[in-house]
């Protein structure tokens, strides 16, 4: 007799190909064949094409782009053609591969897309975040008793009079299995599960989230799917997946050698710089009068490299979340939300107090004044008798403001900046609380900051730099924001670890562990908007210690985030790029405000002189690392479990969105809706469309902005100290032996050879890239 | 480090430009519809300034009607054009959807001018096409084309009640132009009017998407946003519309006005109720619209034809800012939280009551619209219930300072209530020379129990004493549900060209 955990079990083996989705709120761009990276990356492609449909590697005409505008490098390519044992031409190939049938979802059976359709119907009502006014009966009881009550009242299923639902959801999964062997149940379960991969993914990530809604009204896989296979029993859909596909190939498909030969080619060309950068790297002995810890974000490079040629700021890379694992509540805000990358446990409760009792009743004056002007207005709109004459007198204000915002956003936001103004801003009378962490804490964080860093001198000024966004009418500017904050602005961190810095009595443990701050450097903390490019020092009292050296920075930040701008926009005049982009995060209409971390390919890890010198283009992470104060390799260990982990989830996030916009993004905006704040669906419905939509990815002209390429990842280290600690987390060597993402290590203790971890071969010691294509090539004829 | 002495990276690539549509041929068109604005503002003082209604050859007869809508829909093409400039950047069938966009409004424009009634029905035809094409306008994605093959039928059908309407009455009057046909409406024999008014009602309500005629709207959100904009501001109340044209007709049987005020009174309710259990922003709007038809609808019910065509103009503008700011509203919510709120209390009911009154008072006088004992009264009657609940709203408020709980409303509250009449009084005289447009009927029973509908309405939703039920809920989730196939249920057929 299967017992409810025995199914809960097999249930949650069925998941493990199901990746997790956040809600809109609080976009993570995470890896949606997370579920597969046990195993090598063709392998992976192929079992989610079968389960999910869809394309996992770019198509043909990405490809022959990619060759004629130079990037995939005619050499190479034959050499990892060669490698992976196809030997015509590069032009047949691609047209063949193109033609090549895919495994594909068969047509589902009408009575398996009815189930769909209403299981689509009733998610979207259970997990609706405060948008329905009369939300779903006795969704406190959870999905399946919420479903099993309301289901016999439902007249689009058919016989919903004669509808027997078991009253336990053990009992709807054991009735429906029956009549199957239960070695089978997993994969019935797992192609169950997969058919509306949206809500599963969401359902996924808030089973076991702290979430105040999923309190509310619970819900997890094992109860969705017995609800599903209870309604797909009644309506007689078939419950076992149709027989499996095409067995696993021998050898990877064409593409596998393309994008691995493109990936190469801009490999060399990185590694090569960075080799070089690295042996003629002049650290300098002077005292930088300034510091800045920025983001690892790929943004961040455009600007530290300006910022670094308007003046004297010595700039590093560093987890946007400042390695601070809190739960944070903002002033303004009504919950707290976990501000730091999902993979950690917010440990930490922050909250942001006031430390001016006069400002902060102001404050909440305003604001209670625009909250009861807003629920007054949400009120009228949803009563049936009020709501007509609102609309009559109020349709000629809502007339202007249509003009407005179409025909001049940039005065329109002018304004409202302008009336934010006479409000204070929390930032200016607030700060962050500390009780949350005790001194042990504080002193831990502070001191892996530097350690990580690797930074021994400090300047009179040192500044943490989060980032955010700003963009309007946007419903996926969370995933604009910092990553390594869950889709939050990065502020507050920076803030936090300000402070912690700024106290005695850390700074005096510090000392005693070797991490001397002098007694004039101060702590602040800014924000930068990555969609203009500005800047915005947080007040504080620190500030005017070294009030001249600030406002300089001020100045010089101000001039690089105009550079930035017309870098990344392609206009000559600073001025008028730094416009545009401000005009962009106002417009109403914009749909592509800016590109985020679309482009990312790369990820350095190194000491912050090398990556100083080169101009990425905005497509490396980069993170500060000084190998010789790291000889037990315990920062180095933090940073590839750490930050690179989620490297890896943004980049193949990118990728895969990029690949197949349609199974792995929300396709385009154009056709969106958002529903129950929580997701968003194409059209008039169905699945929830997860994922990036498609104006992040590719600009006005269908050309992509991201180019799919797996991570290339470049770490300044003793190869030996990499070895070490791959050995030690299996996950990590998974990653690079599967081929998910590529690593190169560049070790200062040989000239800067460069090792190179990849693809299904174990590391060799200084052996060059070409050597290994050749062996592998070698063996193939 | 200077610029110079740095090494390029392996991927810089100087020439490329990215972002700021390069777009001619939508630039002009977009230029285009502005231009037309203007000639519709210029054709406005025109009118005004003494020219007067112009008749062409039997074909258009351009009036204050014709002038109104000639500048509303040329305000809204334009506005969904440069919107549109941005927003559809990088879509595929742009260019297919910007003529759409233009054509739509050339055959609306058609439509308020025509006076034969042949160039009406082709002109009402017209529009419902070209409305389907922007709802398919993913011409690959399978759903798109089923939505639009949905809107099509209904469409279809639509024209041919309105063709069949306005046949019977061309038929029966011995004239093919409007103007003659209304000039001799009360000559007309009963069964002419009542038939011909039944079509016309009918092909109305359909293309106004009322109850139970949604479904076509609640199916059509394949359409790209700017496109369901156009859509919710500028066609569906095309119903109003033709009942405007066609007044007389309606003014002389009270039996169809009051179908009419039946209908949309339902519509009105129903659509509301329907709102508030919809997840989905856009079908929330959808249903919303259905409501604020059917309150057109009513105002038409009601013999206020120049209402109805105030209040569809107004809630264009409502309506098309909520589609386009679709995207605004993503942030973090807690399940549950309330704001701080005291009872009402002596001064708060004073406060609450005397808005009400104070509003009602100030919209009869200033609009003429219950200052008699006809149908006007019943709107007066829901503004003053607008102003109790809004006053209430806010005096309700514990945190806030006395004198804003108690003065804040009635200060901004009035003068919206003034803004409105503006508005009303402007189209009222425009449409001064339009016949029938203002003929309230006169109270009846019928209308007592139309108000008490409203009314009781209020006072369930208010209480929450529907909550008890899962077949409502269940029922009115399903009301607002596309059509099946419609509906993508596998990502992977997903297709934006």
């Amino acid at each position: 007799m299967t017992t409810e955990q025995d199914l809960r079990d097999i249930v949650e083996g069925a998941a493990e190909s199901i990746p997790r989705a956040w809600p809109l709120h609080s976009f993570v761009t995470a890896n949606p064949l997370a579920g597969f990276e046990h195993e090598p990356f063709p392998e992976a492609v192929r079992q989610a094409e079968e389960l999910f449909g869809g394309r996992g590697y770019p198509e043909a005409s990405v490809f022959d782009r990619a060759l004629r505008e130079g990037r995939i490098d005619d050499q190479v390519l034959s050499e990892e053609l060669a490698a992976h044992g196809f030997d015509a031409e590069p032009a047949a190939l691609l047209e063949r591969a193109d033609s090549r049938d895919r495994a594909g979802t068969d047509h589902e059976h009408p009575a398996a897309e009815r189930v769909d359709r209403l299981m689509a119907k009733w998610l979207s009502a259970f997990l609706d975040e405060g948008r329905a006014n009369w939300s779903m009966p006795d969704r406190e009881d959870g999905f399946y008793h919420a479903f099993r009550k309301i289901a016999p009242h439902d007249g689009q299923i058919p016989d919903n009079g004669d509808l027997a639902i078991p009253e336990h959801p053990t009992e709807a999964l054991a009735q429906a299995l029956a009549p199957y062997p239960e070695d089978e149940w997993r994969r019935i379960l797992e192609h169950h599960l997969a058919a509306l991969p949206g809500w599963t993914q969401l359902i996924k990530r808030r089973q076991n989230a702290d979430d105040p809604w999923q309190e509310a009204a619970p819900i997890d896989l094992f109860a969705y799917a017995a609800a599903r296979l209870a309604l797909a029993d009644h309506l007689d859909a078939p419950i076992e997946p149709p027989t499996r596909s095409a067995p696993s190939e021998a050898r990877a498909p064409v593409e596998e050698a393309f994008l691995a030969a493109w990936e190469r080619t801009y490999r060399e060309d990185l590694v090569e710089s960075v080799q070089a950068r690295a042996r003629a790297a002049d650290e300098g002995d002077e005292r930088p009068t300034t510091q800045l810890a920025f983001c690892i974000d790929t943004r961040s490079e455009v600007l530290r490299r300006h910022l670094e040629d308007v003046g004297d700021h010595e700039t590093h890379g560093y987890a946007g979340f400042f390695g601070v694992p809190i739960e944070y509540e903002a002033f303004s805000e009504e919950r707290s939300h976990g501000a730091c990358p999902p993979i950690l446990t917010p440990e930490h409760p922050v909250e942001e107090r006031p430390t001016d009792d006069d400002v902060a009743d102001r404050y909440e004056e305003t604001t209670s004044l625009l909250d009861t002007a807003l629920s007054m207005v949400t009120s009228l709109k949803k009563n049936p008798a009020t709501a007509f004459p609102f609309v009559e007198h109020t349709g000629a204000g809502y007339g202007a403001a249509l003009s407005a915002r179409t025909l001049v956003p940039g005065r329109v936001r002018d304004l409202l900046d302008r009336l934010a103004d006479r409000v204070p801003s929390p930032a200016s009378f607030c700060e962050p609380s500390l009780e949350g962490l005790d001194l042990d804490a504080q002193i831990e964080y502070a001191a892996n900051a530097f350690h990580l860093m690797g930074i021994d001198t400090f300047a009179p000024v040192f500044v943490f730099v989060g980032h955010a966004s700003e963009t309007a009418n946007n419903p996926f500017d969370a995933s604009l924001d910092c990553g390594a904050c869950a889709g939050n602005p990065g502020g507050p961190n920076a803030r936090l670890l300000a402070r912690i810095c700024n106290r005695e009595p850390v700074r005096e443990a510090l000392a005693e562990v070797g991490i001397e701050i002098p007694e004039d450097t101060v702590f602040l903390a800014a924000e930068h908007t990555t969609t203009t490019d500005e800047v915005a020092i947080f007040p504080s009292p620190e500030r005017d210690r070294h009030a001249a050296i600030v406002d300089e920075l001020a100045a010089d930040l101000a001039e690089a985030g105009q550079r930035t701008a017309a870098e990344r926009w392609g206009a000559d005049d600073p001025a008028k790029a730094a416009d545009e982009a401000r005009r962009r995060a106002a417009d109403w209409s914009q749909t592509r405000p800016e590109w985020g971390l679309a482009g990312n390919a790369a990820f350095v890890i190194a000491r912050r002189e090398v990556p100083a010198g080169l101009d990425l283009d905005g497509r490396a992470f980069l993170h500060s690392y000084d190998w010789r104060a790291d000889d037990e390799g315990n920062a180095l260990e933090a940073i590839l479990t750490g930050p690179w982990v989620v490297t890896e989830w943004i980049n193949m996030h990118y990728y895969f969105a990029s690949v197949d916009n349609a199974t792995w993004g929300s396709g385009s905006k154009v056709t969106q809706t958002p529903v129950g704040n929580v997701v968003t669906v194409q059209g008039n419905g169905g699945d929830a469309a997860t994922g990036l939509p498609k104006e992040s990815l590719v600009d006005v002209d269908g050309r992509l902005q991201h180019q799919p390429l797996r991570l290339s990842t470049v770490v300044e280290a003793p190869v030996d100290r990499v070895r070490a600690v791959l050995a030690e987390h299996d996950h990590l060597e998974d990653l690079v032996a599967n081929g998910w993402l590529s690593l190169t290590v560049v070790d200062p203790t040989r000239d800067h050879e460069a090792v190179a971890f990849q693809g299904d071969r174990p590391p060799t010691e200084a052996e060059p890239e070409a050597a290994q294509i050749r062996a592998r090539a070698d063996e193939h004829t | 480090m200077h610029a110079d002495e740095r090494e390029r990276g392996p991927s810089g690539d100087p020439d490329r430009l990215t972002g700021g549509p390069r777009d001619g041929f939508a630039r002009t068109l977009t230029a285009a519809s502005w231009v037309l604005w203007l000639a519709s503002l210029a054709a406005i003082w025109a009118f005004v300034a003494g020219v007067g209604a112009v008749d062409v050859a039997g074909l258009l007869h351009i009036d204050g009607l014709t002038v109104t809508m000639w500048a509303v829909v040329a305000f809204f093409t334009g506005i969904v054009h440069t919107y549109s400039l941005r927003y559809m950047a990088g879509n595929e069938g742009r260019g297919r959807f910007f003529v759409g966009v233009s054509a739509f409004a050339a055959t609306v424009g058609l439509l308020v001018a025509a006076d034969h009634v042949a160039v009406f029905a082709a002109a009402w035809l017209g529009m419902g096409l070209i409305m389907a094409e922007l709802i398919g306008h993913a011409r690959s994605w399978p759903q798109a084309r089923e939505a639009a093959r949905l809107a099509r039928r209904s469409f279809l059908a639509s024209s041919l009640l309105v063709a069949a309407g306005l046949g019977a009455l061309a038929w029966a009057a011995g004239s093919t132009t409007l103007t003659g046909i209304l000039a001799g409406v009360d000559a007309l024999p009963r069964w002419a009017r009542l038939a011909a008014g039944a079509a016309l009602a009918l092909g109305a309500v359909v293309q106004s998407a009322l109850a139970p005629f949604q479904g076509w709207l609640m199916s059509s959100m394949t359409a790209p946003t700017p496109a369901s904009a156009l859509m919710h501001a500028g066609f569906v109340n095309a119903g109003g519309l033709l009942l405007a044209r066609t007044a007389p007709v309606f003014a002389a049987e009270p039996f169809l006005l009051g179908s009419l005020a039946v209908l949309g009174t339902a519509s009105a309710l129903l659509g509301k109720v329907w709102k508030s259990v919809q997840p989905d922003l856009k079908r929330r709007l959808g249903s919303s619209t259905v409501a604020q038809m059917g309150f057109m609808v009513l105002q038409a019910g009601l013999g206020l034809f120049a209402a109805a065509i105030t209040h569809l103009v107004l809630h264009g503008f409502y309506k098309a800012y909520r589609f386009l700011a679709a995207g605004t509203g993503i942030a973090r919510e807690s399940p549950g939280a309330d704001a701080e709120v005291s009872p009402l209390g002596v001064a708060g009911s004073t406060v609450a009551l005397g808005t009400g009154l104070a509003s009602a008072v100030l919209f009869a006088v200033l609009t003429g619209k219950g200052l008699h004992l006809d149908g006007g009264l019943v709107l007066a009657g829901l503004v003053a219930l607008t102003g109790v609940h809004a006053a209430r709203q806010v005096a309700r408020r514990a945190n806030l300072r006395d004198s804003w709980r108690y003065g804040a409303l009635p200060l901004i509250g009035l003068p919206a209530v003034a803004l409105y009449a503006g508005a009303y009084r402007l189209v009222r005289g425009l449409m001064a020379d339009v016949p029938a447009s203002s003929s309230p009927v006169e109270l009846t029973f019928l209308h007592g129990a139309l108000a008490a509908a409203f009314l009781t309405t209020y006072i369930a939703l208010e209480t929450g004493v529907h909550r008890r039920s899962r077949r409502l809920y269940a029922w009115l989730l399903n009301a607002g549900q596309p059509r099946p196939e419609t509906v993508l249920t596998s990502r992977e057929e997903y297709d934006d060209h």
